[in-house]
């Protein structure tokens, strides 16, 4: 594990979650794993917030669970994506590139 | 049953599982023990169960579960101190039940609109003047009262009517007339009914914008001389009477003599005009019973200018005010006087009064005395909120080791409140529930109690829909307001000290902490004394009122009205049934007189007239009833000098008199007999003097002259004295009238102790409403004080074992409690004798006692009941604290 670890930006999570479900469905472990494989281990998500962020999800509609036979043979309860989280990903994407490109203007300035 | 949350509850535990479960197994590839590989997948997970709150706290469920474990805790919490519960229910229960009562009551007598469409436009017409308006008006019919120095009166002559109505026309704005109702005997399909009838122009349904609910209504070309008559019947006389059916609209209807075709239905939400008054039928007035009648006031002087007897509505037109709406009706008005007023005093002026809620005349009567009982009411309701408030904060204080344990374990300050709340509007609904129950029962008591009919007035306790609101409305505010104080307080305990307190020997109880509970008390005491001693006052003003000496022999007497000149007889037949029927009558086994008056006795109103002596101006004014000769023993008024009539001075209504004793004494004289004295321009000689008696109700007792009956007047009230209980001689009476004419009803057959109990209606209603609240107040009062006294020293036990341990006698802890509570209700007492003192005088004020000297007796009566409540009150938690045993208190602290 990567000695120096960044605390994730308040309101970020949600994104990375929908983020995370957006190619294929996944269980709330799945996406522990892959945050921390493509962030390249720098990302410190603590893995419990995953599941306050995946029930709000939920019930604001943006994701749909369901309960699946996962890899190890276990029950899993697997979230995908809906379609008004396929909308509101790409929105939240493109605040998120419009921000991002914002503070870094700033910050070269 | 798996409920959805409890569902999500097992998801969400799967869930976690799953994911330590996972990241476990990774772990122990990397050659970790399974436990060793748990514990890192936990370290990794962070807080399992503070994840896990927060997604409960996302969960659509999460709300109703959260009050579900409230409502099921707070339950718990009740059945664990029943007594306390049951007594918050309960009070709570008696007291939003008699508001619901009272509510309803006042509603449909305050504030129900009549149901017609914009009622807020309609006004009742009325006119002013400070002076009596002589020169324009000779004979009037309706009513008139006293507004301070102003009389108001609701009377216009035909003309005045009709001037109105032309220039409101003008103003796009309406007019109408009516008369005021009377009693009728009706006939349809062969059944016998008495009905009320009131007779209305041809425009008013239209003023009023009602459509029919069956047939059609009442038009212009229908209120003509000489038309052919028509009624209108209510929904609710349509559905009790005619069957609901259809096919009655044009079917003919016998009212009195005349015959009358069913022209349709009033819909179903139209009240009448006046509240609380019963209207069955309504006539055109030009085809009004009355009017049809040649011999009746208003057939003879119906365009006379000088006889007003018109009473008048109108919809104001929406672009008047009522000022401007007002004067423009003046100015009409003053057109239609035969003469000019002698003066400015003496001009009466057009006076609009808002009509939404029906005519005011109910209102003026019984309005006042409402508002009373409502103040009542809400000061036994106060009371009862107080004892609820007293209930809660004991058992708030009960509790505080466990919120302490709660608040110490982590529970937020809101959900304690929450909580608290919760079980605050779990009391509220289950009292308010059982209010509907008591206000049900209290209602049904007091239509009971009251008899129904009050000239054709019904008092109507029945709960209704918007009461029942309000009283949830009380319910939930109640709780609201006593519920959270507790437990606001209760939230904020220190819990450290609470926590040592419950478990340390101490175990006293600071006295501030009872201070709001004391002052909750001390208001519910003070309150009882006003309550407790306008229980008493009314109910001993009732108890002499009915007790008074009346001044003829009460008992033994039957009393029945029939109305033979309605259906049809007239001239010598009708003197001959009335001989008849005096004759008949007297032969029945067990009667022994048989009495004749126009004047029902003991029913108020009545009719007045002037009497003088000759060459004299000065006139006395006196009550007038026509009698025949065996009246005066068949109601048992002793002749104190001269004779009675004879019979042939009434066959003959020869011109003499009976007068009564305070007559002459007003006359002053002392030789009556064979005197002359000149009533409405005639002559008559004084034969005798009869006892005084209270003639019309038991309020006053005025003067009285009595003249021969008239034998060929239309109806008559029959007193019937008899040797043996009345109601047995009824059977024959009703088959002797049946075997002269079997069209005759029997119309409102009441003993002569009926008939003065229902003088007396509104002062029973008050009686008892009042007696009810005084004993409602005293039951409270004893609970809210026992409640406190009990939970004080139940709390101070491990005090008092130690008192009693260092040597304390058992008197002196008995003496201690006693006098600590003592000294609460008696600070109570003295703080409620300037409330009573109030409260009488605001009785007098509003005529609802007599004026007189403040009733000290009664005041001390109920001061006297309410200490030996407070002593009953105090006892039990007294003794129980002195037979506390040390060691017990002790270990127990």
């Amino acid at each position: 594990m990567s000695s120096k670890k960044t605390d994730l930006l308040q309101g970020t999570l949600d994104l990375l979650v929908l983020k995370m479900l957006a190619p294929a469905p996944l269980h709330g472990y799945g996406i522990a794993q892959k945050i921390l494989l493509t962030s390249k281990q720098v990302l410190d998500v603590q893995q419990g917030s995953l599941y306050p962020a995946l029930h709000r999800l939920e019930r604001k509609g943006f994701v749909s669970s369901e309960w699946r036979e996962s890899e190890n043979g276990r029950m899993a309860k697997v979230y995908s994506l809906t379609k008004t989280g396929r909308k509101h990903l790409a929105e939240e994407l493109e605040d998120w590139a419009r921000y991002a490109s914002a503070i870094n203007w700033v910050l070269e300035a | 049953m798996r409920w959805p949350w409890t569902k999500a509850e097992t998801d969400l535990d799967r869930e976690v599982r799953h994911h330590l479960d996972a990241l476990a197994d990774s772990y122990q590839k990397q050659g970790m023990s399974r436990a060793e590989a748990m514990r890192h997948a936990r370290i990794d997970f962070g807080g399992v169960e503070r994840f896990k709150d927060e997604c409960r706290d996302e969960s659509v469920w999460s709300w109703l579960a959260n009050s579900l474990q409230d409502v099921r805790f707070g339950w718990r919490m009740m059945r664990k101190t029943p007594a306390i519960t049951l007594a918050a229910v309960l009070s709570l229960a008696l007291g939003i039940g008699a508001t619901t009562a009272i509510l309803s009551l006042a509603d449909a007598l305050l504030w129900k609109t009549i149901g017609a469409p914009a009622p807020e436009q309609l006004v009742e017409v009325l006119w002013e003047s400070k002076a009596r308006a002589d020169g324009l008006m000779r004979g009037s019919s309706g009513s008139m009262f006293k507004d301070g120095a102003v009389r108001v009166a609701d009377f216009f002559s035909n003309d005045g009517y009709k001037a109105m109505r032309a220039r409101a026309a003008m103003l796009q704005g309406q007019v109408a007339a009516h008369n005021g109702s009377t009693v009728v005997s009706t006939s349809f399909a062969g059944r016998i009914l008495v009905a009320r009838v009131r007779p209305v122009s041809g425009n008013f349904f239209n003023l009023l914008q009602l459509q029919p609910f069956e047939g059609r209504l009442i038009s212009d070309s229908d209120d003509t001389r000489g038309s052919s008559p028509v009624v209108v019947v209510t929904y609710r006389y349509w559905r009790q009477n005619l069957g609901a059916d259809p096919a009655a609209i044009g079917k003919s209807m016998r009212i009195n003599n005349t015959s009358y075709t069913i022209a349709g239905v009033l819909p179903p939400k139209f009240l009448g005009l006046v509240p609380g008054e019963e209207t069955d039928l309504y006539t055109p007035i030009m085809q009004s019973p009355a009017f049809l009648d040649p011999e009746s006031f208003v057939n003879k002087r119906f365009d006379d200018p000088m006889a007003w007897l018109m009473q008048v509505v109108a919809r104001r037109p929406a672009n008047l005010t009522e000022d401007q709406f007002r004067s423009q009706l003046d100015t009409a008005f003053a057109t239609s006087w035969p003469a000019q007023p002698k003066n400015a005093e003496s001009t009466p002026h057009v006076r609009i009064s808002e009509a939404s809620r029906g005519l005011g005349q109910m209102r003026r009567r019984f309005g006042d005395p409402v508002w009373m009982l409502l103040g009542l009411v809400s000061l036994v309701l106060l009371v009862a909120c107080a004892n609820i408030a007293n209930l809660l904060l004991a058992r708030a204080a009960q509790r505080e080791k466990e919120v302490a344990l709660r608040v110490s374990l982590g529970c937020s300050g809101g959900r304690l409140v929450r909580q608290f709340f919760t079980e605050s509007v779990m009391l509220a609904a289950m009292g308010g529930a059982l209010s509907i129950g008591v206000a049900w029962v209290l209602g049904l008591l007091m239509t009971n109690l009251v008899p129904q009919q009050f000239d054709g007035m019904t008092l109507n306790f029945e709960p209704n829909l918007r009461s029942l609101a309000g009283t949830a409305v009380v319910s939930l505010l109640t709780a609201v307001l006593f519920g959270l104080y507790p437990a606001w307080r209760t939230a904020r305990v220190d819990s450290s000290t609470a926590l040592k307190e419950g478990a340390g020997a101490g175990g006293t109880v600071s006295k501030a902490r009872w201070v709001p509970a004391r002052l909750l008390v001390l208001a519910q005491v003070a309150l009882g004394v006003l309550l407790v001693t306008s229980a008493i006052v009314f109910t001993s003003h009732l108890n002499e009122l009915a007790n008074r000496d009346t001044g003829f022999e009460r008992g033994h007497s039957i009393l029945f009205d029939v109305r033979p000149g309605e259906i049809g007889y007239k001239g010598d037949r009708l003197r001959q049934f009335y001989f008849d029927l005096e004759e008949r009558l007297g032969r029945i086994p067990g009667v022994e007189n048989v009495g004749l008056a126009r004047t029902r006795p003991m029913r108020g109103g009545g009719y007045w007239d002037g009497v003088r002596k000759p060459g004299q101006t000065k006139e006395l004014q006196t009550a007038v009833h026509h009698v025949n000769p065996a009246f005066f023993e068949a109601l048992g008024v002793p002749i104190a000098a001269g004779r009675q009539l004879t019979p042939q001075e009434a066959r003959t209504n020869a011109k003499v008199m009976v007068i009564s004793e305070d007559l002459l004494k007003d006359l002053e004289t002392t030789s009556p007999l064979g005197m002359q004295l000149e009533m409405s321009g005639a002559s008559y000689t004084v034969v005798g003097v009869a006892r005084q008696a209270r003639y019309s109700g038991m309020h006053e007792s005025p003067s009285v002259v009595y003249l021969p009956f008239d034998y060929e007047r239309q109806s008559v009230t029959v007193v019937v004295r008899t040797s043996t209980p009345p109601i047995g001689a009824l059977g024959a009476i009703r088959a002797a009238v049946k075997e002269m004419d079997r069209d005759l009803p029997l119309v409102d057959i009441f003993t002569m102790e009926q008939q003065i109990s229902r003088t007396l209606q509104r002062e029973r209603l008050f009686a008892w409403l009042c007696g009810s609240f005084g004993v409602l107040a005293l039951v409270l009062c004893v609970v809210g004080l026992y409640g406190l006294m009990s939970h004080t020293t139940a709390r101070r036990t491990p005090e008092i074992g130690i008192r009693i341990a260092l040597g304390a006698s058992r008197g002196d802890v008995l003496q201690q409690v006693l006098l600590e509570g003592m000294k609460l209700a008696i600070v109570g007492l003295v703080l409620g004798v300037p409330l009573a003192v109030y409260g009488t005088h605001l009785a007098e004020t509003q005529k609802l006692l007599p004026e007189g000297p403040l009733p000290y007796a009664k005041l001390a009566a109920a001061i006297a009941i309410l200490t030996i409540s407070a002593i009953a009150a105090v006892l039990g938690p007294a003794i129980r604290a002195s037979s506390v045993d040390p060691m017990r208190a002790l270990r127990r602290g």
